[in-house]
């Protein structure tokens, strides 16, 4: 969230309203997007969030309780014309698919959201794994954020990333798993929680 | 103290927070307001050392995560915990602090000049809003050495000892108060140098019902300085 705004702040966001749609997947990577509408909602900006398929776990419930009752919307279906996309909205936070996912088997049910996300103007800001890619190989023909924040550490398909900016956010990495996956991370500045690289 | 429990009751049972999620966005303010005001570089110690100390309940939770965020903001913190909750909440963050080689003493050090020998700034995290009447062993007696300590004190949300409304005129004299979600009202006794608000998860709906009145946070920041 901290990373979004970042990238927009909110004085120069083009529409009136500072409006971000948020599409959350079915997991992992759905819930941070959950939990980035919130924190975007007390930064003041206009999130909306569509979520098709919601987890059954617990944590993610509530995580989408906490969201309703901040008074976030939720749609009850994308519109497959982008231009109504690009109208109401400054920026996508895409937050379908993470590193999780096998490829081909989970993906066939986002099939359809990412194909309309792939046509969109507005900027997409990925979280984590630009939705639909590969995890290392990347993807061709795929969604092309603008703006990819990795979550711990860059993935392997972060190479393709072609986008305006790349965040890590890693900074609660512990140094003993920073040393055995061998990630030399890049120094936080301050008390950031993110980096720009 | 009656509205800050309210607050949080509505924060549990109508927003569905886990008192997880709350804990670790305060232990995170805490943090970053100490780094604030107090940055490694205006230690007079040959390390930027904290010690943090940690009550029985949620207030030394609070603490135990902002000890986590100091030592990731390059502080060099020590925990003193003397009395664990035997719950998974504070074992998964004890745990979080030892994992980072973060120590915790098995005594607390017997005069006030030995902490200000060591330690640049002591953290404390003894007690929170929900205390109330007497101060039961060994907290009595660590909250009078830490009254005799001359580095500054930086309390999580209420000054340990003090009333939650009244504060307490011979009581610990922090040089920081955190005060987390909004001010209670010991905070209009607070004297000391710096006082910030963290905490910022209270949904806009929330503040208007309770009148908080809460100035805007700067930007994205977590913490906003108050004095």
């Amino acid at each position: 969230p901290v990373s979004s705004r970042q990238a927009f702040p909110l004085p120069s966001l083009p529409r009136k309203q500072p409006t971000v749609l948020v599409v959350c997947g079915p997991a992992q990577n759905g819930a941070i997007g959950l939990v980035c509408a919130r924190h975007l909602r007390i930064f003041d900006y206009e999130p909306t969030i569509f979520y098709p398929k919601r987890s059954p776990d617990p944590l993610y419930r509530d995580f989408t309780t906490q969201c309703e009752k901040m008074d976030i919307p939720f749609l009850s279906y994308l519109p497959t014309e982008v231009q109504l996309i690009n109208d109401a909205y400054n920026a996508v936070v895409d937050a379908v698919l993470g590193a999780e996912v096998e490829a081909g088997e989970g993906r066939e049910p986002c099939a359809a959201i990412l194909a309309t996300l792939k046509h969109v103007r507005i900027p997409i800001v990925s979280l984590d794994v630009p939705s639909g890619w590969d995890v290392e190989a990347g993807s061709s023909g795929g969604i092309s954020p603008d703006v990819l924040v990795s979550l711990s550490a860059p993935k392997q398909c972060a190479r393709r990333f072609l986008g305006r900016q790349h965040f890590v956010a890693g900074r609660y990495l512990p140094y003993d798993v920073q040393k055995k996956f061998e990630l030399n991370p890049p120094k936080y500045p301050g008390t950031e929680c993110v980096v720009a690289l | 103290q009656e509205e800050a429990q309210a607050i949080d009751q509505e924060l549990f049972t109508d927003y569905k927070f886990s008192v997880d999620q709350l804990m670790e966005l305060a232990g995170l303010s805490c943090a970053t307001a100490i780094a604030k005001a107090y940055p490694p570089s205006s230690f007079t110690t040959s390390r930027p050392a904290v010690l943090v100390v940690c009550g029985p309940g949620n207030n030394g939770g609070d603490g135990l995560v902002c000890a986590r965020h100091l030592k990731m903001f390059g502080y060099e913190p020590t925990v003193y915990y003397p009395k664990r909750p035997n719950k998974p909440l504070f074992e998964g963050l004890t745990t979080q602090c030892q994992k980072m080689d973060i120590p915790f003493l098995a005594e607390f050090p017997a005069e006030a000049a030995l902490i200000d020998e060591l330690y640049g700034l002591v953290v404390d995290a003894v007690f929170g809003f929900s205390f109330k009447g007497a101060v039961r062993e060994p907290f009595g007696s660590i909250l009078s050495t830490l009254e005799r300590i001359t580095v500054p004190i930086a309390s999580i949300d209420i000054p340990s000892g003090w009333d939650v409304e009244k504060g307490k005129a011979d009581g610990l004299q922090p040089d920081m108060l955190i005060s987390l979600t909004a001010p209670k009202k010991a905070a209009m006794h607070f004297a000391g140098r710096y006082h910030f608000l963290g905490g910022r998860f209270v949904p806009a709906a929330l503040q208007e019902k309770y009148a908080l009145n809460l100035p805007p946070y700067p930007e994205t920041d977590c913490v906003l300085q108050l004095t």
